[in-house]
């Protein structure tokens, strides 16, 4: 069975000069990639806890391997290729914003977003967000992973098996018991709800 | 039924992180850089394929050599003569008898110690009722082409484009090499460049493209076309 992504977050080999075109004559392009996975890389970045300028630097970076590998990628599994790129690129990340945390011990605040929405209603959604960072930090990785998939992006259990590299079984418990975590973790951080309308 | 609050805060949390507006102009940032990786890569591939090309040549020259001075005969340290008006002496048989195979200077010399030179070979005196028989000049063999493209080359490498269409001169008139001919021409072809006869050199590559089109040297040759 394949390794999951527990156990290898895995990137294709560079892609041989005799695969050049492969993808191109696949009707694989850079852009086409960018376009389509653009706003799905940087959501799981975000919720893996980036802050949204070093998500947009991840971003970047996983475009450009994927660049650089454009011609070994599978056109049907190129969400699962970016998502994998992502993942490191993430795991590389955190441990530059650990290193950083040191200096800087608020590293994931973002700016407020130019966003045509009332103060308030900015206010309460940028508090939201910190405690929804707040509780899938209290997540161990692979259940993490699993709330932003389902939860976030919306996916359903086979696709998420598919990103994850698991079987559709495994994904689906995994995302039960990440459920649960994420419960028992909002429970503890309930006194921090930002919603002023919250019984 | 009353929704489960906790339940209800869970919503709204993944509905405010699915809000969150991606920062401006973040994906055509992206695109630019991933553009830029691509034209990049693109670059990087074909200089490994120049490069792979080359490395082909060479280790088809190597091996095409070291095959050469492995199949030359222990006595043949002859020189490529000069000139190609070599003789060999053949003994006239009855004619009912089949006509022995004409004699090179090799094999002629070959049974003779010590072996001589085909220029001495040419100017000895006949044996009595050997009558002369021309035979085609002696090919130069690819180990002296090999080596006559490696002086053009290093010339080449040492900037001396002079020096280099000098060793390709010879290489031409002399040896007429025929066996490395398309990497003599590609030499050629990079030394009237090296000399500044941009023009010279584009003309040569241009009839070298059209005439070489499967060529693994081609591409190489197309760069130097003028358009």
């Amino acid at each position: 069975m394949a390794a999951s992504r527990d156990e290898v977050i895995a990137i294709p080999a560079k892609a041989s000069p005799l695969d050049v075109g492969r993808a191109a004559s696949q009707g694989l392009t850079i852009d086409a990639l960018v376009a389509q996975h653009y706003g799905f890389i940087w959501r799981v970045l975000r919720g893996l806890g980036l802050s949204s300028a070093d998500a947009e630097d991840a971003t970047q970076q996983v475009f450009m391997i994927a660049a650089r590998k454009l011609d070994a990628i599978d056109p049907d599994r190129a969400r699962s290729f970016v998502y994998g790129a992502a993942l490191r690129v993430a795991n590389n990340a955190r441990r530059g914003l650990r290193r950083r945390r040191e200096v800087l011990d608020d590293e994931t605040l973002d700016e407020p977003e130019p966003e045509a929405r009332g103060p308030e209603k900015m206010a309460e959604l940028d508090q939201a967000r910190r405690l929804l960072a707040q509780v899938l930090d209290r997540l161990d990785e692979k259940h993490r992973r699993m709330i932003v998939l389902a939860e976030i992006e919306q996916l359903e259990v086979p696709e998420i098996a598919a990103l994850e590299e698991v079987p559709v079984g495994t994904a689906a418990s995994r995302l039960r018991v990440a459920r649960e975590k994420f419960r028992a973790a909002l429970l503890a951080l309930r006194d921090q709800n930002p919603f002023v309308d919250e019984p | 039924m009353t929704p489960d609050p906790l339940d209800q805060l869970s919503a709204r949390l993944f509905e405010a992180a699915r809000s969150e507006v991606i920062p401006h102009g973040a994906e055509q940032r992206a695109l630019e850089a991933a553009r830029r990786e691509v034209s990049q890569e693109t670059r990087a591939i074909a200089r490994v394929s120049s490069s792979r090309k080359w490395l082909a040549a060479g280790a088809c020259l190597a091996l095409a050599a070291a095959a050469a001075l492995l199949l030359r005969p222990k006595d043949s340290n002859l020189g490529i003569s000069a000139e190609p008006s070599v003789v060999a002496h053949v003994r006239p048989g009855p004619k009912s008898a089949p006509s022995p195979a004409p004699l090179t200077t090799a094999s002629a010399t070959s049974n003779h110690a010590p072996p001589v030179a085909p220029s001495l070979a040419v100017t000895a005196k006949p044996s009595p009722g050997l009558v002369p028989v021309p035979v085609p000049p002696a090919a130069a063999s690819l180990s002296d082409e090999l080596s006559a493209l490696k002086v053009a080359s290093s010339a080449l490498s040492a900037g001396d484009a002079k020096a280099a269409l000098t060793a390709l001169d010879r290489y031409d008139r002399v040896l007429k090499g025929q066996k490395l001919r398309a990497e003599a021409t590609l030499l050629r072809i990079e030394a009237l460049s090296r000399a500044g006869q941009t023009q010279a050199a584009s003309s040569l590559a241009q009839r070298f493209v059209d005439q070489n089109p499967g060529s693994p040297l081609v591409d190489r040759a197309r760069s130097f076309v003028v358009q």
